[in-house]
């Protein structure tokens, strides 16, 4: 690979020959840049005066690709934007994708509350990686074993409900692929068992931590005016005080109909952001109870209009209709009508939107992607400058930035 | 032969919102690039404090605009608010055609920080300049790529390129002589490997064969 980011011409531009000051080129392969993130850091001692991230090196051309696809196959390479919570990104494009295709795409109760405890489950699961591997940033390598632990029991029922672990596919357009297998409300019922004593033992080890607590403590503060200018959102954003939840502000999926509080702080550090993500997790715990409770009365979980929804397949073989549906739906897929539309949803990591434009055709005219981690990373240009290159870690761990997303 | 990406059957120019007034998603603003900087400028004092998202689309045969900057804005205080006084804020998007005969817009990142990545990445990937942004460089893309691949006249594949000449197998033994890299063949490792054992041993094998 010829890939010549020219880091030389970017360190000429910051680069001040006098005194103490040095730069620094922190990546793309170091550990605790969460993937492949750049940060060429200009340093006096041993603090930054200036910190550019460098992003670009996962760009893979997922928009490009999405525009190519059918409508129901785009999904399957937008899952593989923000990698930690695949279900959040896919339950975002079909929304916007069934507001285009109108009323008749409308999604039954029983799969909306399944979309919402999938979305839920993939927080926890997301906000997994981050406490995981954001302890370890910070030399704190037991707290990992225990959120990996609780992730793996949560990717099982990914597992068992879409066929796939990190990517399942599992929605469609105007309900599910399937509904959930036998056992796995039994499954469910056993992690949602163990979520609370594992969570204490998580705070434990890291919450009540000393060290870790001095190390976050008044690191990369964002003030509510900053946060709103920057454009942040989800946990950066509310760890300022500012309680914007897209779950809250613009409903979907039914999320109306549950009760959950949007978690705040004022501190606007890294400590705070840590902390609305720790209680955010019980606060997805406590959705995901009340989809449990909802999960036993049987329903369809995919309309029935066949021109979007593949025919029951029992149906295939006996009429000539069904057998016409799936045959077009798989080999030209379905037609949108023409329209754009901005769809949000509440990602792990903030608002994640899908402006979708459709010219009417089988595939997507284009499909941007508002990616909740760039403008949280791009933040770091700002409050990096002043703290010690040691926290730089603790900076870019509690933004969370997922690169997948970051470089699309 | 580069595939080129046709535009699909039934591309029609077509402004989108003008087609679907049934979906009240936002409200929707469509100026021109003359217009964006006091329309923006005029929405934030107005109490828009967020710049949600900032991207393009781009119509290919839709004339005289080809392309649209889309900018999503946000009514959110600016200060600590709880979930009751935001409420449900307001959104607003706004639509800047874009001719392709002067494919620039003013900048909008000294209003917002927000727009500094996102106008970097429409300016990399279709090639829109935005007048007055103090560090317009491509961000995903190399810096030495030539196009911008989400013009829709660039082929999904990317256009075709000479492949960087790899160093012939005589270079590549002289290179460095005595390691794996050096382009010698299994075989005749094995055999250095069967000397070395016999040296080791002390003896060679009865029938001069390898072991």
């Amino acid at each position: 690979m010829t890939v010549s980011r020219a880091p030389e011409a970017v360190a000429l531009d910051v680069v001040e020959q006098s005194g103490n000051r040095m730069v620094l080129s922190m990546g793309p392969q170091h550990p605790s840049t969460h993937g492949v993130l750049q940060v060429i850091t200009e340093i006096d001692g041993e603090t930054v005066t200036k910190a550019s991230p460098e992003i670009g090196y996962l760009h893979t051309g997922i928009e490009k690709s999405a525009e190519n696809l059918f409508w129901s196959q785009a999904s399957t390479v937008i899952e593989r934007m923000d990698y930690l919570s695949p279900l959040t990104n896919a339950l975002c494009y079909y929304l916007a994708v069934e507001q285009l295709l109108g009323p008749d795409a409308a999604v039954p109760p029983r799969a909306q509350a399944i979309r919402v405890l999938l979305a839920e489950l993939s927080r926890i699961a997301s906000h997994c990686v981050w406490l995981g591997t954001g302890g370890i940033d910070l030399g704190a390598l037991t707290g990992f074993f225990y959120c990996f632990d609780l992730r793996e029991r949560i990717l099982d029922l990914f597992e068992a409900s879409g066929g796939a672990r990190m990517h399942p596919n599992y929605l469609r357009v105007g309900g599910l692929a399937q509904d959930l297998p036998d056992g796995f409300l039994g499954r469910l019922d056993a992690v949602i068992e163990m979520y609370e004593p594992r969570m204490r033992d998580v705070r434990r080890l890291l919450q009540k931590n000393p060290i870790l607590q001095d190390r976050m403590i008044d690191i990369g503060i964002i003030t509510a005016g900053e946060a709103v200018n920057w454009g942040l959102t989800g946990p950066c954003l509310r760890a300022t005080g500012i309680a914007y939840d897209v779950r809250r502000a613009f409903p979907y999926s039914g999320y109306e109909n549950y009760e959950f509080d949007v978690i705040t702080r004022s501190e606007g550090d890294a400590y705070a952001r840590f902390l609305v993500r720790l209680d955010e997790m019980d606060e997805a715990m406590r959705i995901i109870r009340q989809v449990r409770k909802v999960l036993d009365d049987p329903g369809p979980v995919q309309s029935p209009d066949t021109k979007f929804s593949p025919p029951p397949k029992e149906t295939i073989a006996l009429s000539m209709e069904a057998l016409i549906h799936h045959f077009k739906l798989v080999s030209e897929s379905f037609r949108v009508p023409p329209g754009d539309v901005y769809a949000a949803v509440e990602g792990p990591r903030g608002e994640l939107g899908y402006y979708v434009v459709s010219n009417g055709d089988n595939r997507p005219w284009r499909v941007r992607t508002r990616p909740p981690s760039m403008y949280n990373l791009q933040v770091l240009k700002k409050i990096a400058v002043g703290e010690l290159i040691a926290d730089m870690v603790v900076m870019i761990g509690s933004l969370d930035p997922v690169f997948g997303e970051v470089d699309r | 032969m580069p595939s080129s990406q046709a535009p699909p059957a039934g591309a029609t120019a077509l402004d989108p919102t003008a087609v679907r007034p049934d979906i009240a998603d936002a409200r929707i603003v469509r100026v021109t690039p003359a217009e964006i900087r006091a329309t923006l400028e005029g929405l934030r004092t107005d109490g828009f404090t967020m710049l949600l998202d900032l991207g393009a689309v781009d119509y290919l045969t839709r004339e005289p605009a080809r392309f649209d900057v889309v900018y999503h804005l946000l009514r959110l205080p600016s200060q600590p608010a709880t979930v009751a006084e935001i409420g449900t804020p307001e959104r607003v998007r706004v639509l800047c055609g874009v001719p392709s005969d002067a494919v620039a817009v003013p900048t909008v990142s000294d209003l917002w920080e927000s727009a500094d990545w996102a106008e970097r990445e429409v300016f990399d990937l279709f090639g829109i300049r935005f007048d007055g942004h103090p560090d317009l460089r491509r961000i995903q893309m190399p810096d030495d790529w030539e196009g911008h691949p989400l013009r829709k006249d660039y082929p999904l594949r990317g256009v075709a390129r000479e492949r960087t000449p790899r160093p012939s197998f005589a270079l590549k033994s002289n290179v460095a002589a005595g390691t794996p890299a050096s382009g010698r063949t299994a075989a005749a490792l094995q055999k250095q490997i069967a000397e070395v054992r016999r040296a080791i041993d002390g003896h060679a094998a009865p029938d001069g064969k390898e072991r």
